[in-house]
């Protein structure tokens, strides 16, 4: 992801803020980060190697890679990748796509009543959690008011957390939380494009569509791109509100990785199982974040 | 025609994006005879019934103790993720210290997957009786906290004119005079922001609220699915009702006053972050 600003005035401040204090002032953060992610990540490192129960916690006798291989043989893990996969792009896709139609064709209405934009960022301030809470009464065969509409109107409403339809009902709830995310980063972007952008494109006979097409997609390509992989970061990683609207549900088949990892290690005790899931997730992520940086870096130059 | 439309889209789309909050709150306001007979979106007889019994009926479900527990622990990770950041962000603003590695990985820590840790600190929890504390779960959100509270500091501490820190130090002042006297009053409109916004965010934690708590230091989420775990099949929906807009209360209450400051907070941390 792109750095922040260097100022070029760097080299005079130097005098203000001395190396050897700049050092202390930053120690306290360092020494927090240390402790409480350094830490733990070379404990999973230990433990991912390790045989070791909720009895041996203190003690874990290091045993080779059979934590990996119990983890990557299980056909669980996978099936949750590949739910955390599909979960995360699925989503990012869509509510890019959403955002992105959204912040261009509201926007007369927003920058002429700015306060239109508070009812569309209260989805972001809910809890996750709670908001897979609230979809338990939403779509309640008996108190829900989605199948008593669809019962009124149509005569039927399908079960929306059953083996079929779990997987899209969990998409839609994602996606109508978390579209307004990509929408504000959109708005700004497309707020931000210089007005006589549009003039000069105008005079040149431009129609709307090849203006949005030629001019304002690819000057908002860099925030599409920032916009579409923290979402899909948000998805892969999904944990709360599936959760706590179906458990792991419907037969496993909503199990995302992190669902599986605190699985494995609440419900199985299956910690070396869970700690090497872990650490595989954890190096991927990396992997996802070295790419990105590659990628920024490669486009600045 | 087109003005319409949008309008139309408009009204759609908040609709649909708040509408469990919409339901949530219609229920909340229901007696239990009447979410039996009429799910739909209107209240025949509208009733405060359901918020008297979650705040008066609290042996068995305690709310006051989960509000407590968020608002505590959300204050401790808020307040310490700030004091962390802030001397930290002043000297990546104003020196090459810090620059290259610390600011960096800070920023992509939003990217991993904080489930990736929470084994380990689990444990780290138990040896240091962590588990179940207030402070342990305050704790946690700081790590939260901390990326977003970097960036948006370091982000107003560039924008104060260096000529204040010189003019300061000419007169004597020291890097911690600096920080205290002219710094903190310069950007206290970010301070603020940084506060409501990771104050919102402990708050809406859950995972780790689930992991690290068992019942004296349960958070308002994972107190909220106790409800629904205590009451078997039988939920009481209009209870149920009436706790998740308690709980969802704070941080929605602060978000929409905020509104404004928190957009560009996030866009600040997604865009520049």
């Amino acid at each position: 992801m792109p750095a922040l600003r260097h100022p070029a005035a760097a080299a005079d401040n130097m005098a203000l803020v001395k190396r050897a204090e700049g050092r202390l002032y930053l120690a306290p953060l360092v020494g927090f980060l240390l402790l409480f992610l350094g830490f733990p990540a070379l404990l999973n490192l230990l433990y991912s190697v390790s045989t070791v129960s909720f009895e041996t916690l203190r003690s874990p006798q290091i045993s080779g890679f059979g934590n990996y291989a119990a983890a990557l043989t299980d056909a669980a893990f996978w099936q949750s990748v590949w739910f955390s996969l599909r979960f995360g792009i699925i989503t990012a896709v869509s509510e890019c796509l959403l955002g992105l139609f959204l912040a261009i064709f509201l926007k007369p209405l927003l920058s002429a009543r700015p306060v239109l934009m508070a009812p569309l960022m209260l989805p972001l301030m809910v809890a996750p959690a709670m908001v897979g809470l609230m979809y338990r009464l939403v779509l309640h065969e008996f108190a829900g008011p989605v199948p008593y509409y669809l019962f009124e109107w149509f005569g039927d409403s399908p079960a929306f957390l059953d083996y079929a339809n779990a997987f899209r009902t969990l998409i839609v709830i994602e996606v109508l939380q978390w579209t307004p995310f990509a929408f504000l980063l959109f708005y700004v972007a497309y707020i931000a494009i210089p007005e006589d952008v549009h003039e000069a494109a105008a005079l040149d006979g431009a129609t709307g569509l090849q203006r949005l097409w030629r001019i304002d997609l690819p000057l908002m390509l860099p925030t599409l791109t920032v916009a579409f992989f923290i979402r899909f970061i948000d998805g892969f990683r999904v944990f709360d509100n599936v959760y706590a609207l179906t458990g792991s549900g419907a037969g496993g088949s909503t199990t995302s990785l992190s669902i599986y990892i605190y699985q494995a290690f609440f419900k199985e005790g299956a910690i070396g199982k869970a700690v090497a899931a872990s650490v595989v997730l954890f190096i991927s992520s990396l992997l996802v974040l070295y790419g990105l940086n590659w990628l920024s870096a490669r486009r600045k130059r | 025609m087109l003005k319409s439309l949008r309008w139309i889209v408009y009204g759609l789309v908040v609709f649909a994006m708040n509408f469990p909050v919409l339901v949530t709150l219609i229920t909340s306001f229901k007696t239990t005879r009447e979410i039996a007979g009429n799910p739909g979106l209107w209240i025949e007889q509208p009733t405060l019934d359901n918020y008297l019994k979650v705040l008066t009926e609290t042996e068995r479900f305690n709310i006051f103790l989960y509000l407590a527990n968020s608002t505590a622990a959300a204050l401790i990770g808020t307040t310490l993720a700030i004091l962390l950041a802030f001397p930290a962000a002043y000297v990546i603003a104003r020196s090459e210290t810090g620059q290259k590695l610390l600011l960096p990985l800070v920023i992509n820590l939003r990217a991993v997957p904080l489930i990736v840790f929470a084994i380990p600190l689990y444990m780290m929890y138990q040896w240091l009786g962590l588990l179940d504390t207030q402070i342990g779960l305050g704790l946690i959100f700081t790590i939260v906290n901390i990326p977003l509270a970097l960036v948006m500091l370091v982000n107003a501490i560039s924008d104060v004119p260096v000529e204040l820190d010189e003019a300061a130090t000419v007169d004597g002042a020291s890097v911690f005079d600096i920080m205290i006297r002219i710094i903190r009053p310069v950007i206290r409109p970010t301070l603020v922001t940084t506060f409501i916004f990771g104050f919102i965010t402990a708050w809406n934690e859950f995972l780790f609220g689930l992991m690290l708590t068992t019942s004296r230091a349960v958070p308002m989420t994972v107190g909220a699915s106790f409800f629904f775990a205590a009451s078997g099949g039988g939920v009481q929906w209009g209870m149920a009702s009436a706790v998740m807009i308690l709980g969802a209360l704070p941080p929605a209450l602060l978000g929409i006053v905020m509104y404004r400051q928190l957009s560009g907070s996030m866009t600040a941390g997604a865009v520049k972050g």
